[in-house]
């Protein structure tokens, strides 16, 4: 049942010798596609075997499955958006898709603006404490690490640490704070995130709170991942014990740490934007927003941003055509209209050519909005955007202030 | 220097708020002619983009008013100007426009007075704060 634990390792030996943590994910998604629980499944692999280049796969065949095995950290799919266009939001498909929280999470907004049917979906969370640019691990492990990006076979981050191993089987590591500060390391908002366990998907996997490189924490949240879980036991494909109390305290206590540090990423991050005068801020924003070449990435991209007629293209009065940088309404009715729902994927900022800051500005007022709502996005079905809904109590709230 | 006129514009549901301008005027009470009324169906029809259009053309201040909560015409309607207007001045303060530059304010077909006092205190606060960025801006080029 939900709230369940288990440590797994695949059955597979052609699966164990290729995953990184006990093969589980993997196993689980081949056996989700044998037993016909779903037509396809939807994940990341490394295109021509190019670590920093990993792009979403919808696969058919079981046999094929295995070529995703192993976790990629220089890559940043956009796999909800993938999931929405390409696939027609599984309306009539059932796929089982791996998803990190921040993806769980955009799944389960566009859920809420009926755009993915969940209903159809399996979601085999992975938990994540960051991924890191493509290109920028690239320099950062020729000029930081001193190796060849090409002779990288895996990388880890571990108690603040990142670790690569390279194919002679050498491992190298840094203090990822250190990193970070002289600007690589993870991606600016995966350093803020503060959801490492993805919850809100059907399972959790993860390495916290196994003690050797086999195995993989699983965390059942929903019925749905538990009838599967119980499935796949019972077929052979995964071998589970009970985790003990002790493994059980180092996935909360890991996850804390990791929890605290966003926190103090959150902190900075904000404060580089909040400490500036109002005129200041404006000046600092106006400068940004100039150099906007108005090229709707942020707005492809961004998980939030579903309308077919998008009131920022030219014919709609809102934004006048022809004009770059592009009148003030463009940027500030993006914002505004993904604010409230943002979970903090980072996909605007990555796609920007312009390098805006805007992840940074619009998970900042996410933060607060959250606050003020006591909303979290991407975490459950029902609750719906609270600048796009009302409840009946708020009929007897007399003040001009939301206060909930 | 002349002192600063601010511009305000007042979104106002044609309802309540904008029944109550009337009924202002009617009973010949005197507000600021800075205030440039808008007429909308309802305060729910106020959305974002009409108050951030209404600061990029230069408005000093924006007024939004509805019927007091319970007595919206269409239900909830003011109940979502409400939540809109909540959600949106964090980000008028985060980008520099400043939130005090927004306010919300519930005044009903009856309360002529409550639209004088509203727009004299609204005034008072935006003569306070001065021309919006946007003119400042606009002004030195």
């Amino acid at each position: 049942m939900k709230g369940d634990m288990y440590i797994a390792r695949s059955s597979d030996k052609e699966i164990l010798e290729k995953a990184e943590y006990g093969g589980a994910v993997t196993s689980l998604l081949k056996f989700a596609l044998e037993s016909g629980r779903v037509d396809a499944v939807l994940a990341i692999k490394a295109r021509d075997g190019n670590r920093y280049d990993g792009v979403p796969v919808l696969i058919t065949e079981p046999e094929e499955v295995i070529e995703t095995a192993g976790a990629l950290h220089c890559a940043s799919p956009n796999i909800s958006r993938f999931l929405k266009e390409y696939l027609d939001g599984a309306s009539d498909l059932k796929v089982a898709v791996t998803v990190k929280p921040c993806d769980a999470k955009a799944i389960i907004e566009l859920t809420k603006r009926i755009q993915i049917n969940l209903d159809n979906l399996l979601l085999i969370g992975l938990n994540c404490t960051g991924t890191l640019s493509p290109t920028k691990a690239k320099t950062m492990i020729k000029t930081e690490f001193e190796a060849d990006p090409a002779d990288v076979v895996a990388e880890d981050i571990e108690d603040n640490k990142l670790t690569i191993r390279l194919k002679d089987g050498t491992e190298k590591e840094k203090d990822l704070t250190e990193l970070e500060e002289r600007g690589y390391g993870r991606r600016e908002n995966c350093r803020r995130c503060e959801t490492n366990i993805p919850i809100m998907a059907d399972i959790a996997c993860g390495k916290w709170g196994t003690t050797d490189k086999n195995k993989t924490f699983i965390e059942v949240c929903s019925e749905k991942g538990s009838d599967f879980i119980k499935e796949a036991i019972e077929a052979g494909k995964i071998k589970v014990e009970q985790p003990s109390s002790d493994a059980i305290e180092t996935v909360r206590k890991k996850d804390e740490a990791a929890i605290e540090l966003a926190r103090q990423w959150q902190e900075k991050d904000f404060a580089s934007l909040t400490e500036m005068s109002g005129d200041e801020r404006f000046n600092y924003w106006s400068t940004q927003f100039s150099r906007c070449i108005k090229c709707y990435g942020c707005r492809d991209a961004c998980p939030i941003c579903y309308c077919k007629d998008c009131v920022l293209e030219a014919d709609r009065g809102f934004v006048p055509p022809g004009e770059v940088p592009p009148d003030t309404m463009f940027p500030m009715v993006r914002i505004t209209h993904v604010m409230d729902s943002c979970v903090n994927c980072g996909q605007c900022q990555d796609v920007c050519p312009m390098e805006l800051p805007l992840s940074r500005l619009i998970f900042m007022l996410n933060r607060e909005l959250a606050g003020i709502f006591k909303y979290e996005p991407g975490m459950d079905v029902s609750e719906l955007p609270p600048l796009r809904t009302v409840t009946d109590q708020e009929l007897s709230l007399s003040s001009v202030e939301v206060a909930l | 220097m002349d002192e600063f006129e601010p511009k305000i514009v007042g979104f106002f549901c044609n309802w309540c708020s904008y029944t109550g301008a009337d009924l202002a005027g009617t009973s010949r009470i005197k507000y600021p002619p800075n205030v440039r009324v808008i007429r909308v169906m309802c305060s729910g029809r106020v959305d974002e983009r009409l108050i951030l259009k209404a600061f990029a053309l230069g408005a000093d201040g924006v007024l939004v008013s509805g019927c007091h909560p319970g007595d919206c015409h269409y239900q909830k309607g003011n109940l979502s100007a409400r939540r809109r207007v909540t959600g949106l001045k964090p980000f008028l303060e985060a980008i520099g426009i400043g939130k005090d530059r927004l306010r919300l304010e519930w005044i009903s077909a009856s309360e002529g007075p409550k639209v004088a006092e509203t727009v004299k205190s609204f005034t008072q606060t935006i003569k306070g704060l001065g021309p919006s960025v946007f003119n400042r801006r606009r002004n030195e080029h």
